[in-house]
């Protein structure tokens, strides 16, 4: 109700601006000074109106303000973090905390909020308390929260932007193992329960909605076909490790583990910190077009950079080549999925390529 | 060993085995008494388990009837996409359950509290059953993601309209579960959780953990889980030893997924037996102590008469007989003592008696002898003098030469007589021998030097084997001379058809022997036994009082003599002398 209210008085005093002020007011101060150019009527109006200003005043949110966002990533360095539109770094500590401030003399103009404080590393689990506690404005959602009912909150979310795959390292060198792993892993459920339907089903290094050719790659189960593989194979050869980066991916490996049990391969899933054998990983795609799109893929995996393709039938091989060998499995490409606080106001946060959209925003804070 | 000692030995030896008889009979009741209140103690735990497995099993039902009948449960049931509640039953089996499903109608899993990753894989198993809604607990092999374990489970259904969702749920029977059941003091509990298809060390547990008895359990574990059957086996020796009673835990399709073994320790036996032990020791030594003490006093009482009995036989034996001993008591020592009073008085009597007799006869032998000795020059002194006295009265001319005859035969008879006269004499009055250093090869050598001439006359080649390394020895040379003398004239008048006369002396030890033997008639063992007897002879003539002579003389020497005498051969005297 109040925030209806105050954009009616936001228009109100727009108004009044475009058709008694002089000179323009600054940014989320919200006074009004008056010039009576009429009479006694006016000057009612004029008093009318003050007197509404003055109450709405008393009891509006007021722009500016610093939002808090938190984010599991962790980057080294601003270049790589990148600087959102209209704000001008301040402050940098690698790899846990940036502050933004609202760039004054951004080219669409000054941003509602006086800053951005960026908290890095933080789990999802403690960025979703933190949400919950009012310590934080903006957290990323994992698929069990978005479930989750909590008053007030907001959810925006991009396009599948996020390869998550299995990669292989060179210790496990029987291609029949890793395509039986790939052939053992129950996308499907995973993606119903885990995942929360959140993202796409993949076979494909690149997402549908760059190549459209995704849909191609091959992504379902086949237990049989992978416990035929690997049934020559000794137990040792039929064994390795499965290395989880994030621990918030930790019910996916053991899901993973199972299905591989499944293929009669043993997997053993261990922290990211432990050389293993295989990683479940998760890679942001930055680009849209498909060729730059692969060529960081590959260089994300230590793949071969794939040929500059002129077309979708030389991206497709392409990106089938990579897949060849079954170094790297694809299994889902997922959306950057955020969540807002009730002191979020505007949006959305972020655009469909999953970048920060921190402009549009403003907080709500009482006086 | 004397009576005495024989008989503390007996007093000592009745008391041991008596106090060991004793500690076997107490130490079988006991151990008697202890197996039946083990086997009650046993009994007890056995139905304590039960009786905690069907608290436990009614908690457990409880709990996920609760958790079926929640409202989360009836969403879930009705939900088209139970996918999700994936984490609801970790949700809903916290701090309640150790393993919990919630799974579809179709048997796929929806939740697992146990398995997260589990997802969407079938239970089969809960489709087998019809009614799940009146079973109670039982037991489950249950597979975790690393490991498989043995589970107490129920399970209930929650029906809205057609959809259905099963509720599994249940506790994990580990070390938490044993320690719940109070087990006595010495008493333990252990479960085998039959999870592996070969026997696992690991899967056996206690309060605590995965015990160390795994290795010597295993055959009783073995057993059970072969036969299905109660079992029972005793581990470890002495006070460490523990007897296990086994019970196969049976499943939902009667197979043995677990064994519940009951320990009972047998320290407390072991000490009592040991205890019983050394009290029966102690009450043995200080039994066969007292059996001592008193058994001396009392082997005194009965013995002292005895060993007076024994002292009195031994003067009995030594010649007095007339010992007697004192009679202090009415028993059957003191009749023996009385017993042997009167056999001493009796012999005492019958040696006076025969003493007597002896003397008679010696004196009528004697006597007999004087006769014989006395009648035979007697009588022709008697002719002589009657020849004479007719010879002067007939014939007065041939009177001189009649008397001078009958004189000289007189004469001749009287110097006879005279002579008889003096070997009885010599006979009555035997001196003691002086003694000195006598060399018995001289002596013997000497002797034979004077028998030569009459030897030579007999017949009789005389032999002398003299022992050169023959040491002296004390004697009285004369009364020794006398002795081989009388020696050599009995080997004479033994051989009158001539022989072999030996005198041989032997170097012994600790003495002298010094043999004479002849190779005459020889003698009967009568005849030997009775030769040293005075006046006794087997010849016509002599006195009987040459042998006797001799072993008068070797008596006084301290030798001894003795007659070694074949018939038709020959007869060897043998003196030994010290």
């Amino acid at each position: 109700m109040r925030s209806r209210w105050f954009v009616e008085a936001k228009s109100v005093v727009s108004e009044v601006r475009q058709r008694t002020l002089a000179r323009p007011l600054p940014h989320g101060r919200g006074s009004v000074g008056a010039r009576v150019s009429q009479r006694f009527s006016r000057i009612c109006l004029a008093l009318a109106l003050m007197l509404a200003v003055a109450a709405a005043a008393a009891t509006r949110p007021r722009y500016g303000g610093t939002l808090r966002v938190e984010m599991r990533e962790s980057q080294p360095s601003p270049e790589v973090f990148g600087v959102p539109k209209g704000f001008v770094l301040t402050s940098w500590e690698a790899g846990r905390r940036a502050v933004f401030a609202a760039d004054e003399n951004a080219p669409g103009g000054r941003p509602f909020l006086d800053a951005v404080e960026i908290q890095m590393a933080r789990s999802l689990r403690d960025q979703s308390v933190d949400l919950e506690l009012g310590k934080t404005d903006i957290v990323e959602l994992s698929p069990t929260e978005l479930r989750r009912q909590m008053a007030g909150r907001r959810v925006w979310s991009s396009s599948p932007v996020r390869l998550m795959a299995l990669v292989f390292g060179p210790r496990i060198a029987d291609a029949r193992v890793r395509e039986a792993l790939a052939l053992a892993v129950d996308r499907s459920a995973i993606h119903s329960v885990l995942l929360q339907k959140q993202g796409e089903i993949s076979g494909a290094l690149l997402p549908q909605w760059i190549t459209g050719y995704a849909f191609v790659f091959a992504a379902g189960a086949d237990v049989a076909k992978a416990q035929a593989l690997v049934a020559g194979l000794s137990p040792a050869d039929r064994t390795f490790s499965l290395a989880v980066e994030d621990p918030a991916n930790r019910g996916i490996a053991d899901r993973i583990q199972l299905n591989a049990r499944d293929a009669h391969l043993t997997v053993s899933v261990v922290p990211s910190t432990l050389n293993a054998d295989a990683r479940l990983v998760e890679m942001r795609i930055a680009f849209a077009d498909a060729p730059h799109a692969l060529a960081s893929v590959a260089a994300a995996f230590g793949l071969n950079e794939p040929p500059n393709a002129r077309n979708p039938e030389e991206q497709y091989a392409a990106e089938r080549a990579m897949l060849d060998g079954f170094r790297v499995i694809p299994l889902f490409h997922l959306p950057d999925v955020y969540g807002a606080g009730p002191r979020v106001q505007g949006g959305p946060v972020i655009t469909p390529l999953g970048e920060w959209r921190f402009d549009s925003l403003w907080v709500e804070e009482r006086p | 060993m004397t009576f005495r000692t024989r008989l503390l030995l007996i007093f000592a030896v009745a008391v041991a085995a008596a106090v060991g008889m004793v500690e076997l009979i107490v130490s079988n009741r006991a151990r008697e008494a202890f197996e039946s209140m083990e086997a009650r103690r046993v009994n007890a735990i056995v139905a304590q388990f039960h009786k905690e497995f069907e608290r436990k099993g009614k908690e457990i039902v409880g709990t996920v009837q609760g958790i079926a009948e929640s409202a989360t449960a009836g969403e879930i049931a009705i939900s088209p996409d139970p996918g999700q509640y994936s984490s609801e039953a970790g949700t809903l089996a916290t701090n309640r359950l150790d393993l919990l499903e919630l799974v579809a109608g179709d048997g796929a899993i929806v939740s697992s509290a146990q398995w997260p990753a589990r997802f969407g894989y079938k239970e089969e198993w809960l489709l087998s059953e019809p009614d799940w809604q009146s079973r109670p607990a039982f037991l489950k092999s249950e597979e975790l993601p690393d490991a498989v374990t043995l589970a107490l489970v129920a399970v209930r259904t929650v029906a809205v309209g057609d959809m259905k969702l099963y509720v599994a749920g249940g506790r994990v029977l580990d070390s938490e579960f044993i320690a719940s059941l109070v087990a006595p003091e010495g008493m333990r509990v252990l479960l085998y959780r039959n999870l592996a298809p070969a026997f696992s060390p690991a899967d056996l547990i206690d309060a605590n953990g995965p015990t160390g008895s795994a290795a010597l359990l295993r055959p009783l574990v073995e057993q059970v889980e072969k036969q299905g059957r109660d079992g029972l086996l005793t581990i470890g020796r002495g006070a460490s030893a523990e007897t296990f009673h086994a019970l196969p835990l049976k499943g939902r399709e009667n197979d043995v997924l677990g064994v519940l073994l009951i320990g009972n320790s047998r320290h407390d036996l072991v000490e009592l037996e040991a205890s019983m032990l050394w009290t029966a020791v102690i009450v043995a030594v200080i039994g066969i102590l007292m059996a001592i003490v008193v058994g001396w006093w009392a082997t005194a009482r009965i013995t002292r008469p005895v060993q007076r009995l024994a002292e009195s036989a031994g003067r009995v034996a030594a010649g007095n007989w007339g010992a007697t001993v004192e009679v202090a008591s009415k028993d059957e020592i003191g009749q023996l003592a009385r017993a042997f009073n009167r056999m001493t008085h009796e012999l005492v009597e019958q040696r006076d008696r025969l003493v007597q007799a002896e003397r008679v006869a010696a004196w009528r032998e004697l006597a007999r002898r004087l006769a014989h000795e006395l009648k035979n020059p007697l009588f022709p002194l008697q002719i002589t003098v009657e020849n004479m006295q007719r010879a002067r009265d007939r014939y007065p001319e041939q009177f001189d030469e009649v008397f001078r005859e009958g004189t000289s035969t007189l004469l001749a008879e009287l110097s006879n007589l005279k002579q008889i006269i003096g070997r009885f004499s010599d006979f009555a009055k035997m001196p003691a021998p002086e003694m000195q250093p006598v060399n018995l090869n001289d002596l013997v050598t000497d002797t034979m030097r004077l028998f030569e001439a009459q030897l030579a006359k007999a017949g009789i080649r005389a032999s002398a084997q003299l022992d050169a390394a023959l040491r002296p020895v004390r004697a009285d040379p004369e009364q020794m001379t006398r002795v081989l003398r009388n020696l050599v004239l009995n080997a004479v008048d033994a051989m009158p058809e001539g022989g072999t006369l030996t005198v041989r002396t032997v170097a012994l030890g600790a003495g002298v022997r010094l043999e004479v033997s002849d190779t005459g008639q020889g003698l009967t063992p009568e005849e030997c036994e009775r030769l040293f007897t005075p006046y006794y002879t087997t010849k016509t003539h002599g006195t009987g009082l040459g042998l006797a002579i001799v072993q008068s003389v070797v008596s006084d020497h301290k030798g001894r003599i003795s007659v070694e005498s074949e018939k038709g051969k020959g007869t060897t005297f043998r003196i030994d002398l010290v």
